[in-house]
């Protein structure tokens, strides 16, 4: 036992050496992150809460635009439905990624994390436009319950994939600075974690504003 | 026995401002956490005063309606979001990693990240005051009302309002993410999850809590901000929103919220019981069990909140509002039992506990008689209900917080603080607090409505007031020992040692203050009371003898 | 080495110290029963009757009150008996001085355990069988009540509507939430529906006489039932908003007055016809139909053009306030006063009061809600000072010289 107390801070400290999962099981930022996910599912439990309670209680749904008299109107083509699958494929990317890195296949893992991070920028753009779009046909956030609900629900699952977008972007700066290996990959695990769990919102969301059907208008 | 090279008061400990900026070690971020809290208490008692003055006597005395309005508002928010809840969420830094033999929480820099988001809200909050009114809806802050429509709707205090909520509860998960994976991987080799301290297991629950619930409302607050100022529809009936499921929304995380603040607190007295006691805690597996029941049917009751909106299936949230009173009762029984049969020394921390009993009973007695729907009607938004928030928050968790201030501060300090000064504040406390809320028991019962900034004086509800009043200038005199004892006994109070209180879990196993590593050695851990076994391994115990001992063979790793 | 806890002092100081703590409980216990002894001979309540709500005037609020009596002596009797076992076994327990041994480390008992986890189950589950009975009860609407009243509620009064027999049709409008001519009126003895509808945010309805209240929540129409005891006739019962709704929360009072209901009927009638004979209130701009050329183009400053026989006053009402602060008059002399209620949907009026808002009421304009224009006749008055006062809404206030 040293006797300069100084040195010991927590790097230094007995338990520091200890590989990270010495007893078995998922490591920290691992956990840390299936939690954090969790946390971000209730964050959007609330708002699902809200737009399922507003679309029940709604004479007709999609409802009548005040301005042009007709039902609102959202498309699938050309932008939403093609960056579905997108987003879906770019799941698949980060998965092989995550596969290349855990047989420490360096070249692989940073191709297929290039790729993810390159489908989740052009999500993020191909939203940008289609809510141009669809401002210019005259839905916005203050276009009563259906705009409002539309615009938060996708907005902020946007938000998400630009949070998901920058992880996969730090993860791929620090691959290509050789920070990773079979070993030594828990960064990689968290970002691909945190990317699906934003693919499966999506899915939720796609079916529910665009699939799911309306109802004819009460009388 | 743990000692280090370190000695208590040595210069050490004294680290520059730079290093208290800049710490991401779990004690020096716990400390900033108590400390910060304390500012908050003391700016939201001052806005108690302030409503109590108002009060005291009928007729407009020292503020405009609106004005009032806004400090209750600001009142309960401070208190709830940067005094209790962060409160405990720093004691919980500082003490679980200790208790459960770690170095450190898992995440050390997301843990001062969580830290640093708190006096950067509290100050938006206190900004608010000086953009033409902060937040004056109530705490509660129901549409319409809080929208931007209303007569006499605020402006941008509530948006830095609903700012500085969704940043403390960013805050809040951060930390509850921190805790969890602490707790549930860095546990000391033995320490087996039913032999963690109970103060580490309510903060387990109270983080499944935090975890589950504060999204929600991150989310309502969100959705209210969109509605403020961006023409959204959510909550607003003029706009084709639903007020109710605001409401639903608010109460879903606010209810257990309520736990959130309670249960690290009776974890807290959970400690502190069996060591002033110097008997083990009364049926330790029953009352994990009940934490664990009382976290999960606290999930189910939100709307006994709003039992007289008409729009609430009364009978279910009737029925498992009642149910939450069963394990509650079990935990108040195991209390009791600890200190049955026990050999009792009557320090400041065993005072508060022993007020956190006699207070949570009370607060959750008139709890329970709130969850009869057609008595609820009766009650629901008078004084009652304010006696009541008051009895199981100040009563419970301000007294628990008390004790483990007392309690923890030789650990934190390696200073002992004032026993004199200590049961004066406690005196000034406890009779300053009964004499404040016992009295609103009767206001609501006679009709007194909550939130209004004067009353007639033909209802007949000045005597009470007055004599709340009394009692809320005899809770602030109480503050007066409190910070004299904080301030004098850093400087000069008696020299703690390792162990002062013949403690029962790790913490007291090292110096006071602890190295930044925490241990430099463990004694082994074969019960929840490894610093007990270590200390009496021959006393015979009845029923649950320590285990055996599952240290697992760790590689040699250094 | 552990050591037992300690608190540092000399035995003196210590005697000193707890003889001080000691005198300071009994001073300000002293103080507190004082001022409780106090309350209780000022108030004449008895101490008992301070725990129980008030004495209910309708059939449902009694049913609370006996559902409360038995949940408050379950209550009582959990207090006592817990709070006395903590309280003994702090007494009885207590560490004597010297004793260093260890106490039976106890950590459990089976059979204990399942005792208080049973017997609160049965307790609880009493408690909720009881109130769900009570709730059955005191929570039915019937499909033909025999009288409906709507309460409108907006910031900052309660309004009522009195509805025919579909439930829709609005009979007469009361506007006036207060004071004789005022308030709600409703019949004894008779199942009354009442229907709550806000203007604006939510408030509550509440009347602590019947132990109950009910939110008024925009958007949708909450409606509840309850009976009057025939006892009660002729008795007026107090009622305030109970959800706070913004700055003027606490001013929303309203009164409920009983009658019997041959009374009722009567009064009703009597009210319907003089709505009838009445002239309907003129729509914003058009003439007052009293004949008098109406001022026009004046702007909303107090001032008193010159046009006819007596000058006529401009007061105008916006966000639940008086645009004009003060006002002059001419004494001796009638004249008129044309008030405009900018604000739509709430009822207002101007009244004068002879020296204070507070003062004896000396003219009462008609309450009508905006947005619309009235014209008042005031008759003279003498020179001095006087208050305008809005009869709805006693915050709003201003100064009338007469000079």
């Amino acid at each position: 036992m040293t006797t300069d107390t100084t040195a010991l801070t927590t790097e230094h400290s007995p338990v520091a050496g200890l590989a990270h999962d010495a007893r078995g099981g998922i490591s920290n930022p691992v956990l840390g992150m299936l939690l954090f996910i969790t946390s971000e599912v209730m964050f959007f439990a609330g708002l699902f809460a809200a737009y399922f309670n507003v679309r029940a209680n709604a004479a007709q749904w999609p409802p009548i635009n005040p301005e042009s008299g007709e039902a609102f109107h959202i498309a699938i083509f050309p932008l939403v439905g093609p960056a579905t699958v997108l987003l879906i494929l770019s799941s698949f990317t980060c998965q092989f990624a995550v596969w290349a890195i855990r047989r420490n296949d360096r070249t692989a893992f940073l191709r297929n994390i290039a790729v993810t991070f390159g489908i989740g920028v052009v999500f993020l753009i191909m939203q940008g436009i289609d809510y141009a779009e669809l401002g210019r046909e005259g839905l916005t956030l203050s276009s009563g319950t259906y705009g409002t609900t539309y615009f938060t629900l996708t907005g902020f699952h946007g938000a998400h994939v630009f949070a998901g977008v920058i992880m996969l972007g730090v993860v791929l700066y620090r691959g290509m600075a050789g920070q990773f290996s079979a070993r030594h990959h828990d960064a990689v695990e968290a970002a691909s974690l945190y990317w699906h769990f934003v693919d499966v919102v999506w899915i939720l969301l796609f079916s529910l504003l665009y699939l799911l059907p309306g109802n004819a208008p009460r009388v | 026995m743990a000692t280090t090279a370190l000695h208590p008061a040595a210069p050490a400990y004294r680290s520059s401002l730079y290093d208290w900026v800049t710490t991401t070690d779990h004690k020096k971020i716990g400390i900033l956490y108590v400390i910060n809290s304390f500012v908050f208490f003391f700016i939201g008692g001052l806005l108690a005063m302030g409503v109590r003055l108002e009060l005291a006597q009928p007729g407009l005395q020292f503020v405009a309606d609106q004005t009032y309005n806004e400090i209750f508002t600001m009142h309960a928010t401070f208190m709830i979001f940067l005094f209790v809840i962060p409160m405990l969420a720093g004691f919980g830094n500082y003490i679980v990693p200790l208790q459960i033999g770690a170095p450190d929480m898992a995440f050390p820099r997301i843990n001062a990240l969580s830290f640093w988001m708190l006096p950067l809200a509290g100050i938006l909050l206190l900004l608010s005051f000086v953009t033409g009114g902060s937040a004056a809806a109530g705490w509660t802050s129901y549409s319409p009302l809080a929208q931007d429509r209303p007569l006499g709707a605020v402006g941008p205090g509530q948006d830095l309002w609903v700012v500085a909520l969704v940043l403390i509860g960013t805050s809040s998960i951060l930390g509850a993410v921190n805790f969890l994976v602490t707790m549930f991987k860095m546990r000391a080799p033995g320490m087996t999850l039913f032999r963690m301290p109970i103060m580490t297991w309510t903060v387990l629950v109270t983080s499944v809590l935090v975890l589950l619930a504060t999204p929600v409302i991150t989310s309502a607050l969100i959705m209210l901000f969109i509605d403020r100022n961006y023409g959204g529809s959510f909550f607003d009936p003029a706009n084709g929103g639903d007020a109710i499921l605001y409401q639903n929304i608010f109460w879903f995380y606010s209810h257990p919220a309520v736990y959130v603040m309670v249960l690290p607190a009776m974890g807290m007295i959970s400690e502190i019981l069996p060591v002033f006691s110097r008997k083990p805690l009364f049926g330790y597996r029953a009352f994990v069990f009940a934490t664990a029941a009382i976290g999960a049917l606290g999930f189910s009751v939100w709307a006994h909140h709003m039992f007289t909106t008409g729009a609430v299936y009364l009978p279910f949230f009737s029925f498992v509002t009642f149910l939450i009173a069963i394990p509650t009762g079990v935990k108040m029984f195991n209390w009791i039992f600890t200190l049955w049969g026990g050999k009792l020394t009557l320090s400041t921390p065993l005072l508060f506990a022993l007020g956190f009993l006699s207070m949570f009973l009370i607060g959750g007695i008139n709890g329970a008689v709130s969850a009869s729907v057609p008595v609820d009607f009766a009650i629901h938004d008078t004084y009652w209900v304010v006696a009541h928030l008051h009895y199981v928050l100040f009563g419970g968790s301000v007294f628990g917080i008390m004790g483990g201030l007392y309690y923890w501060f030789p650990k934190m300090t390696g200073r002992m603080m004032s026993e004199s000064l200590g049961k004066v504040q406690f005196v000034l406390m406890f009779v300053g607090f009964n004499l404040t809320f016992f009295p609103m028991h009767q206001l609501g019962l006679a009709g007194m409505p909550r939130r209004i900034a004067d009353y007639s004086s033909a209802s007949g509800w000045n005597d009470l007031n007055l004599l709340a009043t009394i009692g809320g200038f005899t809770i602030a005199a109480s503050m007066l020992p409190l910070l004299w004892n904080v301030f004098v006994s850093l400087r000069s109070g008696e020299p703690a040692g390792d162990d002062p209180w013949e403690g029962n879990t790790l913490e007291w196993a090292t110096s006071s203050p602890p190295p930044p590593y925490n241990f430099d050695h463990l004694p082994p851990i074969r019960s929840e009371r490894p610093v007990f076994d270590q200390r009496h391994g021959d006393v015979p115990h009845t029923k649950t003898p320590p285990g055996p001992d599952r240290t697992q063979q760790i590689p040699a790793g250094r | 080495m552990a050591r037992s806890p300690r608190t540092g002092r000399s035995p003196s100081a210590r005697f000193g110290i707890r003889a001080l703590v000691v005198g300071l409980i009994l001073v300000v216990a002293v103080g507190a029963a004082i001022a409780v002894g106090v309350d209780v001979a000022l108030t004449g309540q008895s101490f008992v009757s301070s725990f129980f709500p008030p004495v209910a005037v309708t059939d449902q609020g009694e049913r609370i009150r006996d559902l409360y009596g038995i949940v408050f002596f379950i209550a009582v009797a959990i207090f006592f008996l817990v709070e006395g076992l903590i309280i003994w076994t702090v007494v009885r327990y207590k560490r004597r001085p010297g004793d260093d041994e260890l106490p039976v480390q106890t950590h459990g008992n089976m059979i204990a355990e399942t005792v208080w986890t049973v017997v609160p189950t049965i307790i609880v589950a009493f408690l909720f069988i009881i109130s769900w009975q009570t709730l059955n009860v005191v929570d039915t609407v019937s499909a033909t009540p025999e009288t409906r009243i709507r309460a409108v509620a907006g910031q900052f009064q309660w309004s009522f509507d009195y509805l025919a027999n579909d439930g829709k049709t609005v009979l007469y409008q009361q506007f006036l939430p207060t004071g004789e001519d005022g308030g709600m009126t409703v019949p004894t003895g008779r199942t009354i529906k009442l229907d709550l509808t806000s203007l604006d945010v939510i408030h509550a309805f509440y009347v602590p006489q019947f132990l109950f209240k009910r939110d008024v929540v925009p958007g949708r129409t909450n409606s509840f039932e309850f009976n009057v005891k025939d006892s009660d006739a002729g008795q007026t019962f107090r009622g305030q908003c109970a959800e706070l709704c913004g700055a003027g929360h606490r001013i929303m009072l309203f009164e409920v007055h009983a009658l019997t209901p041959a009374d009722y009927d009567a009064w009703l009638q009597a009210r319907i016809a003089e709505k009838a004979a009445a002239p309907t209130p003129a729509p914003s701009g058009a003439p007052a139909p009293s004949g008098e050329p109406a001022a026009s183009g004046q702007p909303a400053a107090s001032g008193q053009p010159a046009t006819g026989a007596g000058p006529t006053l401009i007061v105008s009402a916006i966000n639940v306030a008086f645009e004009q602060t003060a006002l002059t008059g001419p004494a001796n002399t009638p004249f008129k006063i044309e008030f405009d209620n900018k604000d739509a949907s709430v009822p207002h009026n101007v009244a004068i009061h002879e020296g204070s808002p507070t003062g004896p009421e000396l003219f009462k304009g008609e309450v009508f809600p905006g947005v619309a224009k009235k014209t008042y006749d005031v008759p003279a008055l003498p020179a001095g000072a006087y208050a305008f006062v809005c009869t709805v809404h006693p915050n709003m206030t201003g100064t009338l010289t007469v000079n």
